[in-house]
């Protein structure tokens, strides 16, 4: 169970959300493990051969990943649930119910990933192993598990933003999380036919990261703002209608930009290009919204002679300001680097995909993720304003700054790729491996394990800071 | 109050929001009804009656199949069963797979069926990239049944001690750990020799799909720095 | 006026896909083009409330 400053304090809704926070940060360090085992894999191809091979040290890094991220998105809005609608959770009890659930039935997923890996060719293996497609490799019974769970998670969410106060917040988080528990159901099947594996399962995994949860992250903004800088909730909402239009106009369509070389028609070329190239501008949007409603607020406590910040939890908005910044850096601009066709044709499916996935993740979703985590460390310790610790600006600065290493690593990988494998070699076996034998080649990828180091150790320090800063005499009460 | 403007209005935002992405969604879903057609897996009366499919029918395994440019297209297209000049298939010319040019629909269907099966038993998709996606530890199998290394010049066929491209194939599933290419070694994922042939099915078959030109010059060059 | 169609099957987006900005422009512009009509809506509630 979770130890004694873990649990919230009032609020059920708000104790269930740390529980969450908790299973999400640990997932989170599971991600990073596996993730330096892939990365040493690059390096000494050697490592854990025929052990913990590399397809899965990856397949649980991004498990890992997604599953983290489902945690701490489910515990956020138990979080702000309460103080959105003025009402305390209903269902709270089903909740902690299929929070258990929901975490043994990802233990056991992991410990079959670990221990079982792969199967024989035959459907016991889908059901029972591993799926074996990339990101939603869990097997069919968990697929069934995830929706139960996330039919209770949408469930208590509408009970309770229809019974409270429905603002706008509350009711973007109800449309969206509908649309994204009701989009896992497209990546539950098994086709012969590869192309139209490919295709429902991008509607899972682009409209998930490039639509539903980019709107998620919107609201959460909106949601700090509120919290953390006192931001006036009519101007905020409607940036974060702007948002939504934004977002779902976008990116909506902008999943054309999967389906250029899938076997599906020549159309989705131009689809996929302009409307996948129109993404980064709701990022520029939130970057912008973000730091003017900082200044506007500041500026205005200012006016009345108030020198004091604004901000009544430094850590977290450092972290939410990182996400604005990195959502518009890793989502936007990494990703129309190579969303056009005439480019992707020869970026596709290189490092260079892996450069805009690992920034853009953590750009878009770790930083507020991990933002959320410092609100509720706030919260469940009744403290007024937290500062920032040493731990919490080394975990910070740590982890952001690997991450920045890595992606430019990546980047420089995925230039050899594409130039040699790609361009010259003309994309087979031969040219895949002098690709990955060159010199820049090599070089980035220890660069790249050298970041990851960094950014682990990042994470201990983090996970130091959210243990014990609760309890800091520093910040106010 | 001073007139209020729309642009500063939530309910229009509200409002506009909720248009663009119903709206959105039902284009999607309209060019998922049209995609879907045109995506559906063929079969093999198609293949006899030379209709060109962007997903061919099992028995594409029956069939010699190329990776040519297209000029109508602009770019590389699977060719099956032999060119007719012009960047279009004859649906002729056969190449046998196992000894057998003549795979009923049902052994053809339920060949692919186990290969796309053990495709996802075996993860391959977490080292490899399949249509390009997956992970980058390991070559894209988009097209690996056309890689000269597999063909009769290649070196594979000669490492495994087979004569022929599917033999080598699937002796190498079996059996990665004792063929190594690189450093980088795939390994042994207890694959058997049904589950072998299944999956160069699944690859032969990958390959006659239209994937617009990707990969772009597949196999044509030999390479100018590394060139043999 | 008209290209040629490349694509292998015809269809509706296919033949408005005339180069290289036809049919976004088409499916951007469905999309926009109502939002005046919301817009002007609006614009008549929020008169009405003055």
């Amino acid at each position: 169970m979770a130890s004694k400053y873990l649990t919230g304090t009032g609020s059920e809704s708000k104790q269930l959300a740390t529980w969450y926070f908790t299973f999400a940060a640990i997932l989170f360090g599971a991600q990073l493990l596996f993730g330096l085992v892939a990365a040493i894999q690059y390096v000494m191809p050697g490592f854990l051969y025929e052990i913990l091979d590399f397809s899965i040290a990856r397949m649980l890094h991004i498990n890992a990943l997604v599953v983290w991220m489902v945690f701490a998105m489910f515990g956020s809005v138990y979080w702000l649930l309460p103080d959105e609608t003025g009402i305390e959770t209903i269902g709270i009890k089903i909740g902690k119910l299929l929070f258990w659930i929901f975490a043994a039935a990802i233990v056991v997923v992991v410990l079959v990933f670990l221990f079982v890996q792969v199967g024989k060719a035959d459907a016991t293996t889908i059901w029972l192993i591993t799926e074996g497609r990339e990101y939603i490799e869990a097997p069919r019974w968990a697929d069934w598990g995830i929706v139960v769970v996330a039919l209770g998670f949408v469930g208590n969410l509408f009970l309770t933003g229809m019974k409270g106060r429905q603002t706008g917040i509350v009711t973007v988080l109800m449309a969206d999380m509908i649309a994204f528990a009701g989009l896992y159901l497209a990546g539950m099947f098994f086709t012969d036919n590869i192309s139209v594996d490919q295709y429902w399962w991008w509607w899972v995994i682009h409209l998930w990261v490039e639509a539903t949860w980019e709107v998620f992250v919107g609201a959460i903004a909106a949601y700090g703002l509120i919290k953390m800088i006192g931001a006036h909730r009519q101007v905020v909402e409607m940036w974060l209608w702007i948002e939504v239009a934004m977002l779902f106009g976008s990116g909506i369509l902008g999943l054309g930009h999967h389906y250029f070389w899938i076997g599906t028609p020549e159309y989705w070329w131009e689809i996929g290009a302009l409307f996948s190239a129109l993404e980064p501008l709701p990022l520029v949007a939130m970057f912008v919204h973000v730091l003017y409603d900082w200044g506007k607020t500041q500026g205005s406590e200012e006016e009345k002679g108030n020198t004091h910040s604004v901000i009544n939890n430094k850590p977290a908005f450092t972290w939410f300001v990182l996400n604005a910044f990195g959502n518009f850096l890793g989502a936007g601009v990494w990703g129309f680097f190579h969303t056009l066709p005439q480019i992707n044709l020869y970026t596709h499916g290189t490092q260079f995909t892996s450069a805009h996935g690992h920034l853009a993740f953590f750009g878009a979703y770790a930083t507020i993720l991990i933002g959320m985590f410092y609100i509720a460390v706030q919260g469940t310790n009744g403290i007024k304003v937290m500062k920032n610790t040493k731990a919490s600006i080394w975990a910070v600065s740590l982890i952001t700054g690997g991450m920045m290493g890595m992606t430019v690593a990546l980047t420089i990988a995925g230039y050899v790729q594409v130039i040699v494998s790609r361009a010259q070699m003309g994309a087979t076996w031969a040219a895949y491996f002098d690709g990955q034998s060159g010199m820049w080649f090599t070089q980035a990828m220890d660069w790249r394990l050298i970041m990851g180091i960094l950014i682990f150790t990042g994470f201990i320090i983090l996970a130091k800071d959210l243990l014990t800063t609760g309890k800091n005499p520093v910040h106010e009460r | 109050m001073a007139n209020k403007s729309v642009w500063s209005d939530n309910r229009f935002w509200k409002r506009t929001a909720t248009w663009v992405t119903g709206f959105a969604s039902i284009l999607l879903i309209w060019l998922t009804f049209d995609t879907s057609t045109q995506i559906a897996m063929g079969n093999d009366q198609d293949l006899q009656n030379k209709v060109t499919k962007r997903v061919p029918g099992p028995t594409v395994i029956n069939y010699k199949i190329t990776y040519e440019m297209s000029p109508k297209r602009g770019h590389e297209v699977p060719i099956i069963g032999g060119n007719d000049g012009k960047g279009n298939s004859l649906f002729q010319e056969k190449e046998k797979f196992f000894g057998r040019d003549d795979y009923s629909e049902k052994e053809a269907r339920a060949l692919l069926h186990l290969g796309k099966l053990g495709s996802q038993a075996k993860n391959c998709m977490d080292c490899h990239t399949l249509l390009g996606n997956g992970a980058y530890y390991a070559p894209d199998l988009t097209k690996a049944w056309l890689d000269p290394a597999w063909g009769p010049n290649g070196a594979m066929q000669a490492l495994t001690g087979k004569n022929t491209k599917e033999e080598a194939m699937a002796e190498f599933l079996q059996h990665p750990d004792q063929y190594p290419t690189h450093a980088r070694m795939m390994p042994n994922l207890g694959i058997t020799a049904k589950e072998a042939k299944g999956l160069v099915a699944f690859l032969k078959h990958m390959s006659s799909i239209d994937t617009n030109g990707f990969p772009r010059n597949f196999g044509k060059i030999k390479g100018a720095v590394h060139g043999k | 006026m008209f290209e040629p169609f490349t694509d292998v099957v015809p269809s509706f987006f296919g033949w408005l896909n005339q180069g290289p900005l036809t049919l976004t422009i088409f499916l951007h512009t469905v999309i926009i083009l109502p939002m005046i009509w919301i817009y002007f809506q609006e614009k008549k509630r929020l008169e009405n409330e003055n």
